[in-house]
């Protein structure tokens, strides 16, 4: 049953994906950033979890510091440095680079401030539970529900409420919805907070599944995001649910076939093939209105 | 000059030689043709690794590296094989990777096809011997020319310069050619190229290949004089080296493009090495890489055409009047077609 025990990693896999790849969709569907520094703020709100719990707050406060580091870091990210580089006139072609840039900046800061060697948040994993022929741990289980409970809170915000509404709107015609009298600038901002919320929960909830973390964790976490968040329909929440959920469990099932080293390539491949067939992923709203494929 | 010092000064000389090569080589693709190829150092390291296969000889049975081909040939021919090589991959790739994609997405493309090679490549022992990589690649002609070791060290500087001078007169006769041109305007408007006739997929494709040539040579250059090459030495940083070195010294500028090699790989990082050590084990590292980070960033802002810029190619006609052509939304630049002023100068769009 080696497959069923994929599976339920696979599943796991799929909920901290999720919860990335939709951090990453909300914010690029809003800013049209495609923004690479994503993974490391990942690693930093694990960082920031690892300094909380060696404060005393540790175990499940991470996730609270983490999430709040992300939101905070994010937006400022996004006002310090990638809104001025947009405002100067840098096009898609400059803002890659930006980003890249930026992604390197922060691995390497944490590298220089906590070292090349390995961390962990010392969350003890539980009793381990079967069922249905899979195994995860009570604190893989807590992940999973975190990423439920955060899709239905996402879900609910988007649909039922005029912020979510405003969000769709400038989602989907910027212009439109500033003429409607949106305020896009605070839209944009609260898109950066619940990117970066999302982003920081996601980078916690992946060192937990891992156990152990360093510098470059996040930044290697980064192409599955893009993989799950690609493949669903980039700018669509739902869509990387959906791309998560492909990405997370194909990863973990083709480990059971192909040598697991090979594990990342998968990955690497979906996304690729992706790109190549449908670019604009299988919910193709948004990616058609930002014209991803000439 | 102490031997020391001399064995020092040839090898920054000969860096030089290989990253003032390779940032030619991004200079055709990134430069003049708006090709935004993170996987760069992948074909630098085809040419390295085609060089080392080459000239390593057939392997033996219990031998301590594992790699495919093994054969070893004479001097010019291993690296002319890495060229290519390069070529030949940049071809493979270039079908994939040049897809009308909007430019970030395919810079993303390009991204992970390096990293997917760098994975399969540490993984799979038996191509290049994996994560330990190939060592005692033997240097070209070093039995044949009886030299003390600072002799072939200038040799070898004498063998870089050679071709960075073949390699400069080619890059500068095409960039200055109507070929250049053509590659600029598909950059600048690639509807308007092809509206106006140019084949924009094989120009691009063109100028990927070559540039794909470029960069095996020069890896075959570098690993013949360092002897050793492994997963390690080309992670895809390395390419944002090089991306750095063009963005500083000035993009379609060849002249540029030498200067950032000169300043950025060899001036910028080798200058790090004559302060006193301090910190942990990598800490100078992250704190180059930051350095690195943040030096782009400052020229994208305060100089984002660099020390040297492109030179303004003006051409004045007479005075017609023309309707704005479409506001790209995508691609380098939105410059107005059929305005009166045709000129080259790309706003950093």
């Amino acid at each position: 049953m080696a497959e069923l025990t994929a599976l339920g990693f696979g599943i796991l896999t799929a909920s901290i994906l999720a919860l990335a790849a939709v951090g990453f969709t909300v914010q690029f569907s809003v800013t049209n950033i495609l923004n690479l520094a994503y993974g490391d703020v990942m690693t930093g709100a694990a960082f920031v979890a690892y300094v909380a719990s060696s404060r005393g707050l540790g175990g499940w406060w991470g996730l609270v510091f983490g999430g709040l580091f992300g939101a905070v870091f994010s937006l400022a990210l996004n006002r310090l440095i990638y809104t001025p580089f947009i405002r100067r006139g840098a096009g898609l072609f400059t803002m890659i680079i930006v980003t890249i840039a930026v992604s390197l900046i922060l691995q390497n800061l944490m590298q220089a401030i906590w070292g090349p060697g390995f961390f962990s948040l010392h969350i003890p994993a539980g009793a381990s539970v079967h069922a249905l022929g899979m195994a995860l741990t009570e604190s893989q289980l807590v992940v999973v529900a975190i990423a439920i409970v955060a899709m239905i809170a996402l879900h609910s915000m988007l649909s039922f409420t005029r912020l979510g509404k405003a969000m769709r709107a400038t989602a989907s015609d910027p212009e439109l919805a500033r003429n409607c009298g949106i305020r896009t600038g605070r839209v944009t901002d609260i898109a950066w907070l619940i990117s970066g919320l999302f982003c920081g929960l996601a980078g916690v909830a992946l060192v937990v599944d891992f156990g152990s973390f360093q510098s470059t964790t996040g930044g290697a976490f980064l192409v599955p995001i893009v993989a799950a968040a690609v493949l669903g329909g980039v700018g669509q929440p739902y869509g990387a649910i959906l791309g998560a959920l492909v990405v997370g469990i194909v990863s973990e099932l083709s480990a059971t076939v192909i040598d697991p080293a090979y594990k990342d390539v998968t990955a690497f491949l979906v996304l690729i093939v992706v790109l190549l067939i449908r670019p604009q992923g299988i919910i193709s709203e948004v990616a058609t209105s930002k014209a991803v494929a000439a | 000059m102490s031997t020391a010092w001399q064995f020092y000064l040839t090898t920054v000389l000969v860096y030089l030689g290989v990253d003032v090569i390779a940032c030619w080589g991004l200079n055709l693709q990134y430069g003049y043709t708006g090709i935004l190829n993170f996987a760069y150092v992948v074909f630098q390291s085809a040419g390295a690794y085609t060089y080392a296969v080459l000239t390593l000889g057939p392997v033996y049975r219990g031998d301590f590296q594992q790699y495919i081909v093994g054969m070893s040939l004479p001097f010019p021919l291993p690296i002319i094989a890495a060229g290519v090589v390069g070529g030949l991959l940049s071809a493979v790739i270039g079908v994939v990777g040049l897809r009308r994609l909007r430019s970030d997405y395919q810079a993303m493309v390009l991204l992970v096809i390096g990293l997917i090679a760098t994975t399969v490549i540490t993984n799979a022992s038996g191509i290049f011997n994996g994560a330990a990589g190939l060592s005692l690649i033997p240097k070209p002609l070093q039995s044949h020319l009886n030299l003390t070791l600072i002799g072939y060290q200038w040799a070898y500087v004498l063998l870089v310069a050679v071709f960075c001078v073949i390699i400069y007169w080619f890059v500068h006769r095409i960039t200055q050619a109507p070929f250049g041109r053509s590659l600029r305007a598909v950059r600048d408007h690639e509807q308007a190229a092809a509206a106006l006739g140019k084949n924009v997929t094989a120009l691009r494709m063109t100028s990927f290949i070559i540039g794909g040539v470029i960069a095996g040579i020069s890896g075959a250059l570098l690993v013949g004089f360092i002897g050793a090459w492994s997963p390690g030495s080309w992670l895809y940083q390395e390419t944002f080296i090089f991306f750095t070195a063009l963005i500083v010294g000035g993009t379609a500028n060849n002249a540029g493009a030498a200067l950032g090699a000169l300043l950025v790989p060899v001036a910028f990082l080798e200058a790090t090495r004559f302060l006193p050590q301090f910190g942990g084990p990598g800490l100078i590292d992250a704190l180059q890489w930051v350095a690195v980070g943040v030096l782009t960033l400052g020229f994208l802002w305060f100089r984002p055409r660099g020390v040297l810029p492109e030179r303004k190619r003006s051409l004045r006609l007479p005075e017609i009047a023309g309707p704005p052509g479409p506001a790209g939304q995508s691609g380098p630049a939105a410059r107005p077609v059929g305005a009166p002023r045709v000129e080259d100068a790309r706003r950093r769009a």
